[in-house]
């Protein structure tokens, strides 16, 4: 079946069957491997990717659902030139990233997050991340990335609306 | 396999009947399944991009007394976001999995799956609802309390889709409220969980419901406890004086979540907590206004 999407803001068309799991569409038919499979069961979050702007574990995604609708992987969240974003500058700067495993995933809950709410609560940032593990981190710098990238975009936002 | 996408609920049903495939709506309980090898359907039926199945309608036309229609794909998300739903059921919603799960998961996936422990069950119970099912010879309505039959299994024939849940238009004037204990806050599964709904009228209960997950085989109502509560105040309920009515009706087991004795225990207290907040709710409702 020929599944038509957006992917990272382009137009995609790939031919596949449509009960493939996305995060096998994205890894072995598109290349995106920056989407990782750890429990393949919906538990860890490292296959976190955005479908309509909100998180959702791509393990547990039918590729026949996807069809129409926007998807972004972590490929698609720096810039164009391949600068980082500033949520990936933050959790660089904070030490937020151990072995990177579970990065893909926490950066797109991050941005899930701070596209709806630019200045969240530390008991919010906790609540967006519940769905993504980290076994290496405790998560303590991964909460202070995350309060970092949110200061940085408001700065950025100010300064572009000047 | 055959992936099927029907456009509309009666195309769905018809191709559920001819095929006797799988039906699949957010696919965060079949996914897993399908992925663990517990099932491999030939056929599977994508009900999820069907209009008619999402959303949350109020209105007070419906007809018996129903006042708020959920469509059964509707996200867990979007009935923990949504202002017209009851305090317990947006609370249950709010307790399962994880964002990017409740983003997918539908609450007639949490109703059909029908894990004890589903979290969306205990709410709906207590507020009367009732299921809509839908096949290809036509609809019917269940009410939740008889829809359970066992683990992972209710009344839903093979060639039925649950179209939708509907909720009475008492629902309007009850307090509710829900609570669960797991491992963890965010994505645990509740080893117990209770919702309780009430109306208060000159400082006397009525009208209460009391379900409890995770405790038998399916989501109860603890209806000798509710007898008890009627016509009494809120705040001269004491934790022991529910604590038999609660044992009594509860048929808890150990597992890998949980103890029997340690689920006996949290199912006093989460009832008890969950009657206090609709206590406050009242309360809060009375002083603002």
């Amino acid at each position: 079946m020929m599944i038509r999407f957006t992917c990272n803001g382009k137009p995609m068309e790939v031919d596949a069957p449509p009960e493939t799991r996305v995060l096998d569409l994205l890894r072995e038919e598109l290349g995106l491997t920056g989407t990782k499979e750890g429990c393949g069961r919906g538990e860890c979050g490292a296959c976190t990717i955005l479908l309509d702007g909100k998180p959702v574990n791509s393990c547990l995604l039918l590729a026949g659902k996807i069809a129409g609708r926007e998807v972004v992987t972590i490929e698609g969240v720096a810039g164009e030139d391949d600068s980082l974003h500033p949520i990936q500058e933050a959790f660089l700067d904070k030490g937020a990233v151990q072995c990177g495993f579970c990065t893909p995933g926490m950066v797109l809950s991050t941005k899930a997050l701070l596209d709806e709410n630019s200045s969240p609560e530390i008991e919010e940032i906790e609540e967006a991340l519940s769905g993504n593990l980290c076994r290496c981190t405790g998560y303590g710098k991964i909460v202070e990335g995350v309060v970092e990238a949110a200061d940085r975009l408001r700065q950025g936002q100010t300064r572009d609306g000047e | 396999m055959r992936y099927l996408k029907p456009n509309t609920v009666g195309e769905a049903a018809d191709l559920l009947e001819s095929s006797q495939g799988m039906i699949l709506a957010g696919g965060t309980d079949a996914c897993v399944y399908m992925a663990e090898g517990i099932c491999d359907p030939e056929t599977l039926i994508d009900i999820g991009g069907i209009g008619s199945l999402r959303g949350i309608e109020t209105s007070d036309r419906y007809e018996e007394g129903q006042a708020i229609r959920i469509g059964a794909c509707t996200t867990i998300a979007e009935v923990a976001a949504s202002e017209a739903l009851p305090t317990c059921l947006r609370q249950g919603a709010q307790a399962v999995g994880s964002p990017q799960i409740r983003n997918l998961g539908t609450i007639g996936g949490n109703i059909c799956n029908a894990s004890p422990c589903g979290d969306t069950l205990a709410p709906l119970l207590t507020l009367d609802a009732r299921f809509t099912l839908r096949s290809a010879g036509g609809t019917r309505t269940v009410e939740s309390a008889d829809f359970f039959t066992g683990p992972k299994q209710t009344v839903r024939k093979g060639n039925e889709i649950l179209e939708s849940i509907e909720l009475p238009a008492s629902v309007r004037s009850k307090a509710s409220a829900f609570r669960m204990i797991g491992n963890r806050k965010g994505q645990a599964i509740s080893q117990v969980n209770a919702a309780v709904s009430l109306t208060v009228a000159d400082g006397a209960m009525s009208d209460v419901r009391v379900a409890v997950g995770s405790v038998a085989p399916i989501p109860l109502r603890l209806q000798a406890l509710e007898g008890f509560l009627t016509g009494k105040r809120i705040e001269d309920i004491t934790l022991e004086e529910i604590r038999e009515l609660v044992l009594e009706g509860i048929r808890p087991i150990d597992d890998v979540r949980s103890t029997a004795t340690y689920r006996q225990e949290v199912t006093i207290s989460l009832v008890f907590d969950a009657m206090r907040e609709c206590g406050e709710q009242v309360t809060g409702e009375g002083a603002g206004s």
